[in-house]
């Protein structure tokens, strides 16, 4: 990835995630930060670079999860692919393109996430998932990519520059 | 350089194969990990992680605990008004079941016959993770297969049964907690004996099913392990009943349990390491 931030960066997300975010749940929702450091990156970042930080960030959530090892990895993936094409497809990825990055990305992660799990022996019920755990987690994740978008991009120049 | 450039420029402009790569070798992780192949190296690679995610819940917990304190004062002044009307009634049945106990006590010594749960031996563990996947329910602990944790064991608070051991590895293990969705314990209601089965639910609370309809149930019930099916011992505490209602297809009762547990800040649990599982699987084998 050529960054001396991203490693501690991802560590330090997923970290959190499961020690200090699970303390503001709402319901089963809470801030996706791995998700959202990886959506502000992959706007402005190189391909090899996001899908780079989507593997090593992926295994090291599901790491600290109950699910397989790479079950996190398949969503980010393709959200890093997805932001790939749109930034083909469009001159400028603006703030309300954002957020309809962040809903779509959630709602993706969070099915695939929950087909592997279901696949992998854990029940599985849609309907409550998406009340439960898909809504507040997008309502959080609407909240918490303005402030992870700028510290994203403090950060990206830097990278960039060292390489 | 150039070819190099040029090498770069082809592998990115076919995005497609790219991607069907990546997520192949995603799909081989995955099965990797779920046929055990990748465990040594998960349990090498999470032991850091464990420890530093064990530090930073800790910290957490001890700030929102203090948050909580100073915001809930009027909460506690209520609180402690509606324990002192409590306490009031208790007193009365403390005093009979001390007569209980007494009578009980006797019997027990005349019988030389001790509970299972008196029998516990446990381990305390701390609490150092709460699952990255807010869909499933497990908490990881500090202990693992080098102080005697295995698979199975059940893992209990003072407050109740919290769940049992999923996954251990050498200085951790992962526990799934019984209000995760895949989780069923065979149950029975402390008043009447009643057996059923406690669900968890979406909502993070607990559901036992599968009780016959002419069954008396009311609220306030204990609900306890039965252990039918051998994957717990009998007598733990899994919650009480909150409210009653017909099941969907109006052949059972359904009772809403209450656990006493509070999972969301759990930090030490108590790990039963002297019960054994029964393997039940091989009456599963159909008879020649």
């Amino acid at each position: 990835m050529g960054s001396y931030w991203s490693l501690p960066l991802i560590v330090l997300a997923v970290i959190l995630q499961s020690s200090v975010i699970p303390q503001i749940r709402i319901f089963g929702g809470e801030p996706d930060l791995l998700f959202l450091m990886l959506l502000s990156w992959s706007i402005n970042g190189r391909i090899e670079q996001n899908v780079t930080w989507a593997f090593v960030g992926g295994i090291t959530q599901d790491l600290l999860s109950a699910a397989p090892a790479g079950t996190s990895v398949v969503g980010l993936v393709l959200i890093v692919f997805g932001i790939d094409q749109l930034k083909q497809q469009v001159y400028r990825i603006g703030f309300m393109l954002v957020l309809g990055l962040v809903i779509a990305g959630t709602v993706l992660q969070k099915v695939v996430v929950m087909l592997i799990a279901g696949f992998s022996g854990f029940t599985v019920a849609p309907i409550q998932n998406f009340t439960y755990v898909i809504l507040p987690t997008i309502a959080y994740n609407l909240v918490f990519i303005g402030p992870v978008y700028w510290l994203v991009r403090r950060i990206q120049p830097r990278n960039q520059r060292a390489m | 350089m150039n070819r190099g450039s040029g090498f770069s420029r082809g592998w990115r402009s076919n995005r497609m194969a790219f991607l069907i790569v990546c997520l192949l070798i995603a799909g081989g992780v995955i099965a990797a990990s779920r046929t055990g192949l990748l465990a040594p190296v998960e349990d090498l690679l999470a032991t850091p992680l464990n420890a530093v995610s064990g530090v930073f819940h800790r910290l957490a917990l001890t700030v929102n605990d203090n948050l909580t304190r100073f915001s809930d004062v009027q909460t506690l002044q209520n609180r402690i008004g509606e324990l002192e009307t409590a306490l009031a009634l208790y007193q009365s049945e403390l005093v009979e079941l001390r007569e209980i106990n007494s009578d009980y006590q006797r019997l027990t010594d005349l019988l030389n016959y001790t509970t299972t749960v008196t029998n516990q031996e446990t381990i305390t563990a701390n609490v150092i993770a709460v699952d990255q996947n807010s869909a499933l329910r497990t908490i990881t602990i500090d202990r693992g297969t080098r102080d005697g944790i295995a698979i199975s064991m059940p893992v209990v608070t003072k407050q109740g049964l919290v769940g049992r051991v999923i996954r251990v590895s050498a200085n951790a293990a992962r526990i799934m907690l019984v209000n995760e969705t895949s989780s069923s314990i065979s149950a029975r209601l402390q008043s009447n004996r009643v057996e059923g089965s406690v669900r968890g639910t979406f909502s993070g609370n607990l559901e036992m099913d599968m009780i016959p309809l002419d069954s008396q149930v009311r609220e306030g019930d204990l609900v306890i392990t039965s252990g039918l099916g051998g994957n717990f011992p009998p007598d733990l505490v899994i919650g009480q009943v909150t409210s009653v209602s017909l099941s969907s297809d109006a052949l059972n009762r359904v009772a809403q349990v209450h656990s006493l547990v509070d999972f969301d800040t759990l930090e030490f649990v108590l790990v039963v390491t002297n019960f054994q599982p029964v393997d039940l699987s091989v009456f599963d084998a159909t008879t020649p």
